[in-house]
């Protein structure tokens, strides 16, 4: 009783192979954590073996997993207490190597980004990090194209916003 | 930090690899808790199918008697046929008790009997009312 057929695991286990990186990836950037990133992949990938795989094409297994991962992360925020503090953002000064000063940039842009509104967030994630098209973002978020084109546009001005106070 | 400078980070980002061992704890989680599920699912099923057995057990206890039938005079003629009655004990020591007359019925008379049914004891009669 609920084994699943050989042929049915196996291609799960592909799809698991495939797309485990794009699903924890988009979790993470979202939520800022790797243990809360890793119970969402979890949650994302037992839900798609309850799902089954009879997805039109990769394009839609893509989307759907989109859908589910960035949904379970806005449960999660949603049901997390909300932090008074703003995480800190590292300092610059310290690094010399051009290396080292992207990765300290990058850390600042990753805790500016964990300072916007979730929806923002997760907009500006898929969009720009995960190199979505507008109309693949809105699939994923359940708004429209003109909703997430603002979002976005929110987002880059804010995250201007707070890294440029932090350069002072 | 401008906004092209920003969107490059991002775009740099995407490429970053992910931890190899957080990958390899989602894989063994998923796939442990794949292959949990029909255990769990048997356990589950178990305890409804028990909890369904004591709830039927617990109607049939609680369940009121058969509602009362009219009993046909050959059915009862039938279901008494085969059974024997004891005798009465004897009574050793007293006389046997002078006849007496037959008193009347106080029953009988006010109440439509549908079935009559006499004792070897003279003063004990069944009677089944409707």
């Amino acid at each position: 009783m609920g084994e699943i057929p050989r042929e049915r695991a196996d291609s799960f286990e592909q799809v698991l192979r495939q797309r485990e990186a794009q699903v924890l990836r988009t979790a993470f950037r979202i939520l800022g954590n790797w243990a809360d990133a890793e119970d969402v992949a979890q949650e994302v990938f037992l839900r798609l073996h309850r799902h089954g795989l009879d997805f039109a094409n990769d394009g839609v297994t893509g989307a759907w997993l989109y859908r589910v991962t960035v949904n379970l992360c806005l449960d999660r925020t949603r049901s997390r207490r909300p932090s008074q503090e703003l995480p800190e953002l590292p300092s610059l000064a310290r690094s010399a190597e051009s290396a080292i000063l992207i990765e300290e940039k990058k850390q600042r842009l990753m805790s500016a980004l964990a300072m916007l509104p979730t929806k923002e967030r997760a907009a500006v994630v898929l969009r720009e990090i995960e190199g979505l098209s507008t109309a693949e973002v809105a699939a994923a978020l359940s708004s429209s194209e003109v909703t997430v084109r603002s979002q976005i546009s929110k987002a880059l001005v804010r995250l201007r916003g707070i890294l440029t106070r932090e350069d002072v | 930090m401008n906004e092209n400078e920003i969107r490059e980070l991002f775009r740099e980002m995407r490429d970053e690899p992910i931890p190899a061992d957080s990958l390899a704890r989602v894989r063994a989680a998923v796939d442990q808790r794949i292959h949990q599920r029909p255990w769990s699912s048997a356990w589950k099923l178990a305890a409804a199918l028990a909890m369904a057995g004591c709830v039927v057990a617990g109607l049939l206890w609680l369940k009121p008697g058969k509602p009362h039938r009219q009993v046909t005079q050959p059915e009862m003629a039938q279901a008494l046929s085969p059974v024997e009655i004891p005798p009465p004990p004897e009574v050793p020591t007293r006389p046997a008790p002078r006849p007496k007359r037959a008193r009347a019925r106080p029953v009988v008379e006010s109440v439509p009997v549908s079935i009559r049914i006499e004792t070897p004891d003279p003063d004990v009669v069944i009677l089944l009312v409707n």
